[in-house]
Parts: C-alpha cells; structure tokens; sequence
C-alpha cells in the first residue's frame, strides 16, 4: 500500500502561478475561519455578561466587553457537584466501553485475521463473518430503542454505569473488529511463528508478540471508541435517568431547565468537547490513519 | 491456519482449535445478545399492541379483573397487524420520512461536493498543510449536541445576539439594499431543515475531505505527468482521472455518511425539537417520541421496521449501482 502521507514535491518547473497560490490560501483561510470560528465563538460568549451577549453580538473582548470569569466560577464553584458528576460519568461510560472495545476488537481481529472460520449452518467464511460484524455497526440505533428499553428494565441496567458500558461496547465493536482485522492483515506472521516454535502458547504469542506489535491500530480504535462513547447522546438520554447522565445529555437538557443561558451553556459546552479536542491534536496522525484504514479499505 | 503447517503436532492443533473460539466468541456474544436479539425481538414487537405499563388488551382485562390466560397464548399481549396499517394513515410519519430522505439525498451531496472541492484544494503542497488538517479533525471531534447549540446561536435571526444574522444586516447596509437579509432560520418551515443541513455539514465536511485527501494523495504522480504531457488540462485530469480514481473510495465515504445521517436526531433535538410542526423531525426523533414520551411500543418498533427497510434500500442500491459504475469505468 502506498503510504498516504507521503510528500509529494513538484518539481521546480511545475510551480504554478500566483494567482493559483493566492487562490489555494484565500479558500484554505476562508475555511479554517468558518471551522475556528465558532470555537472562538463559543469561548468568548462563555466570558460575557448576560447584557453583552443579548446586545451585541460583540466580538472582541477588552474591546467590545469586558470578559468576566464567573460563569466559569459558577460552573465549578456552585454548580460543581453537577459538572463534576456529569463529567465523571462520561468519563466511566467512555473509559469502561473503550477498554472493553480494544479488548474484544482485538481478539476478535485476531482471529478473523489467524484463524480459518466456517460457520456451517450458514456457510460463513472469514469474510461473511466480518461483513456480517461491520454491518451491525450500520444498522439504525433507533431500532433498539424499545427492546433496550425492555431488556435494561427487566435487568436493573437503567442509569447503571454497566448499561451504558455494555451498550457502547456493543456499538464500537464491528468497528473495532473491523480495524484490527485489517491491522493483523498488515503484520508479518513470522515473528509469531518463531515464538511458538520456541513454545509459546497461541495466547503468549498474540500476548507477549502480536499486540505490542499492533499499539498504533489498538490507539485508533480506543480513541474512536473513546470519542463516540463520550459524545453519544441517543442512548445516554434513554438509559439514564438521574445518576448516570452524560455531559451530552446535560448540555442539551439545559434548554429546559433553566431557559437559554448561553454564556452558561457555552462554558459546558466548551468542558465537554475539550477533553477530544486535546486527545484529537496530540493523537492527529493516529486519527487520520483510523479514518482513511476504515474507509479506503473498506 | 499457518501454525498447523510449522509444528504440525496434535496439540497445536487441538490447541488452536479451542483458541479460535476463545477469539472470536466474546464479539459474536455480545453481538448476538445486543443486536441480533433486539433486532429480532422488535419485530416481534411491533406485531404487539404492547405498551408501557402493559398492552391494551391486559388493561382492558385488569379491568375487567381478568389476570389470567389474557392475550395471545395467555402472555398478556395480542398479536396484531394493526400497527402497520397504522402507518399509512399517518400524516406526521409520511413527512418525518421525506425528512429524512431529504436530510439524507442533501447532507451527503453538500458535504460530498464541497469535501471534495477542499480535499482538491489541500492536495496542493502549501506551507501549514499539516496544521490545517488538525484544524479540520476539530469540528468532527465534538459531540453533535456542542454542535447543535454552537449552530443554534449562530443561526439566531436577532442581528444583536448573532454574528451571522450581524453580517447580513451589514452586509444589506453596505450593498444599500431595500431590504434588510435577514433569514428565519429556525421559524420558517423551509429554512429550518437547511440550517440543520448546515450544522451537520459544519461538522462532517472534514471527514469527507480527510478521506478523499488521504486517496487522492495514495494517486502516483507520474499518472498525473503523463496525463499533462498529453495536453489534459486541469477540469480534464479531474474528470477523467481524479475522480474515476477515487470512485471506490466515493462510494464508501458518501454510504457511511449516508447510513450516520439517518441516524440524526442530536440536532434537531437540540435546534428545533422537530418543528416548527413536524418539518425537521426526522424518524429517528419521532421512533423516540413514540417509544419513550407515548409509551407506544409497538408502534415505534413497526416504525423503527420502516426506517430499517430504508436504510437497507440505500445501502444496496448504492452497493449495486457503485459495483456497475466500478465495472464500467474499468473497462
């Protein structure tokens, strides 16, 4: 496979003229603006005063208002019980369906990858197996609304941390399958052949060789696991009731309790997509090489 | 299957044997219990009048102060078809379903059109190239609900409170129109689905760029060379070999972001919550409404039914139609 990110160099007698350079930075410029833009948005209406936000819009702090700290003071000083729990729950329903996701993914990869599956009653091969797991990944979430439901209040499992782990995992894993599959493909077979010559176990190989081998792909997976468990709202919305509400759920619930504050509502805003931004600029080439694995291949 | 041919000794292969199940079972159980389950047992819901707090036909018999033997083979429920004749009598799932397909046919054009426009843009080698692409993963990071609000400020028609209706009246004032520009976004029931279109747009253009950029970089450069030295000029190198090239990874891109949009619901909650009426509810939202604020079970799940035969509609259709295009490019 040629590597994505190779560079490509025009050689000198090709640059192209300067109306064409000017052009390529108006868009990109124009385009970063309309991406920036918002999140800027965002962080300055999070420091205004009520009376600047609804008479405005102002733009530039120090010139056109006076940013003041205290809905973010508010946010973590009266309301910290709140923020704190909100947050701790994304964080636990994130963390627990990532682990899990990895885990199974990888196993499951694995053998797809090693192993000569046939399902007979089905005439399933490798290949059906693994269409038939990605596949669930595409089916509509809403045709699970009433059996989950039904499932999770037969079992105790509404606003349980547990429910909403199990629920996620079972989301992320075709995916998770799907990338690891595609990841052993790639891995030479011969380092585990020599392990177990040496006699070590099927389990010691993939252990001990195979998965510190494979860290790039199992950080693309628990990173997209990650980001669509903490931003899922659907399910968090229909399982949880009280304890276990997500920062998704919060946010989009302030509408009611508490009318449209949005300097309030732009600080959350702002702490819970901060945790992915920051893993999203220091994990970039991770995310990039995930996305174009599962697309391009796919 | 290469360890058998190393060793070859029985225990490897027993070994093995037992090991390929230890591998796989795990994600085939848990798929099994929470997706192909549901799938099945919402079927046979919605040939159920169940409902929350027990069906209709128990009701009736508590009531009545029956408690044994009700329903169909004394389950508590009856068996009925009534829920899909329901569905063609109801105006409000007809317009959430041409919703939905509106939101689906446009949202993947807009952001398969312009993602392909920028990826072309940022194909060209340019100082700062790697900090704009981690400038675009930013929007796709974020949860649509973050989204959602961000776009609902902007989106605001009162010119004090948002930049863009701001910018607008600027704009009018500039160009010395009659009229102020001013659009309604969220009140007009044309204008609401295109600021919904637009939010989602905001977000997923990114990814159809990353994805496109990331092929077309994959295209060797003598193609290319070989192609200017032929006299193609640049509209002909994309017609005829950008594109065709990228033709499989076309197809991907545009069914995953075409199977996500029929998922939508965050949004439009947050935006609108489906109105003004229903013109911005989309299945997704109304299944819920129907399942958790009336409690109707059966009839979300027959609807859930509906929205499942569309989803596997566009996702064969498009499997076919990718497959014959494929077929007659390469010849």
């Amino acid at each position: 496979m040629p590597n994505p990110k190779r560079k490509r160099l025009l050689p000198r007698s090709s640059r192209r003229p300067l109306w064409q350079s000017a052009m390529l930075y108006l868009i990109v410029i124009v385009w970063c603006f309309i991406v920036l833009f918002p999140f800027y948005w965002l962080i300055t209406t999070s420091l205004k005063r009520p009376i600047d936000v609804s008479r405005g819009p102002n733009y530039i702090p120090y010139v056109d208002f006076d940013p003041i700290p205290d809905h973010w003071q508010e946010m973590f000083g009266s309301q910290r019980e709140s923020t704190f729990r909100h947050f701790r729950n994304s964080l636990i329903a994130a963390a627990g369906s990532t682990l899990l996701s990895v885990i199974i993914g990888a196993m499951a990869g694995y053998g797809l990858s090693r192993f000569r599956y046939y399902w007979g009653r089905l005439g399933w091969d490798n290949d059906n197996i693994a269409f038939w797991i990605i596949s669930q990944r595409f089916l509509p979430p809403a045709i699970f609304i009433v059996p989950f439901v039904l499932l999770y209040n037969q079992f105790g499992l509404i606003d349980s941390y547990a429910g909403l782990i199990l629920a996620y995992t079972m989301f992320n894993i075709p995916f998770a399958v799907w990338i690891m599959r595609d990841f052993f493909n790639g891995l030479p077979i011969d380092l585990e052949e020599s392990a177990r010559v040496d006699g070590a176990t099927r389990w010691q190989a993939f252990y001990r060789i195979v998965l510190p081998l494979s860290a790039p792909g199992l950080v693309a997976v628990a990173i997209f696991s990650f980001i669509f468990a903490w931003n899922e709202y659907l399910f968090a919305l229909m399982l949880t009731n009280f304890n276990a509400i997500t920062m998704p759920v919060l946010i989009a619930g302030q509408n009611n309790t508490r009318g449209i504050e949005w300097w309030f509502i732009s600080a959350l805003t702002l702490t819970a997509v901060a945790p992915v931004i920051v893993i999203g600029l220091l994990l970039e080439r991770f995310i990039t090489r995930g996305l174009t694995a599962g697309a391009i291949k796919g | 299957m290469a360890s058998n041919a190393i060793t070859g000794s029985i225990s490897t292969v027993r070994e093995d044997r037992l090991m390929k199940r230890v591998f796989l079972s795990p994600a085939v159980v848990i798929l099994f219990a929470l997706s192909v389950f549901p799938l099945i047992w919402s079927l046979g819901i919605s040939f159920t009048d169940m409902q929350r707090g027990g069906s209709t036909i128990a009701r009736q018999a508590e009531a009545e102060g029956i408690t044994e033997g009700v329903g169909f083979m004394g389950m508590g429920f009856e068996l009925t078809g009534r829920n899909y004749q329901r569905l063609i009598g109801d105006t409000r799932l007809h317009s959430t379903v041409r919703n939905t397909v509106v939101y689906v046919f446009f949202g993947v054009t807009i952001q398969y059109v312009l993602g392909m426009g920028l990826a072309t843009v940022l194909n060209q080698p340019f100082r700062g190239r790697n900090l704009v692409r981690v400038i675009f993963l930013m929007p796709m990071m974020i949860t649509p609900v973050a989204a959602a609000y961000t776009g609902r400020m902007f989106f605001d028609s009162n010119a004090l409170r948002s930049p863009l209706a701001h910018f607008l009246r600027q704009l009018s004032k500039t160009l010395q129109l009659e009229q102020t520009l001013s659009v309604p976004w969220f009140t007009d029931i044309g204008w609401a689905p295109v600021a919904i279109l637009l939010i989602d747009a905001w977000q997923w253009i990114p990814f159809m760029t990353l994805i496109l950029l990331a092929g077309m970089q994959s295209i060797p450069e003598d193609i290319y060379e070989a192609a200017r030295v032929d006299g193609a000029n640049v509209l002909q190198i994309f017609w005829r070999i950008t594109l065709p090239i990228l033709f499989p990874i076309s197809m991907t891109v545009i069914l995953i972001r075409g199977l996500e949009i029929f998922k939508i619901i965050d949004v439009i909650v947050v935006t609108t919550g489906g109105g003004p009426g229903s013109a911005t509810e989309s299945l997704t939202l109304y299944i819920f409404e129907q399942a958790l604020s009336n409690g109707n079970y059966g009839y979300a799940s027959a609807i859930a039914y509906i929205l499942l035969i569309l989803v596997i509609i566009f996702a064969s259709v498009f499997l076919a139609v990718g497959r014959r295009w494929a077929g007659s490019w390469e010849r």
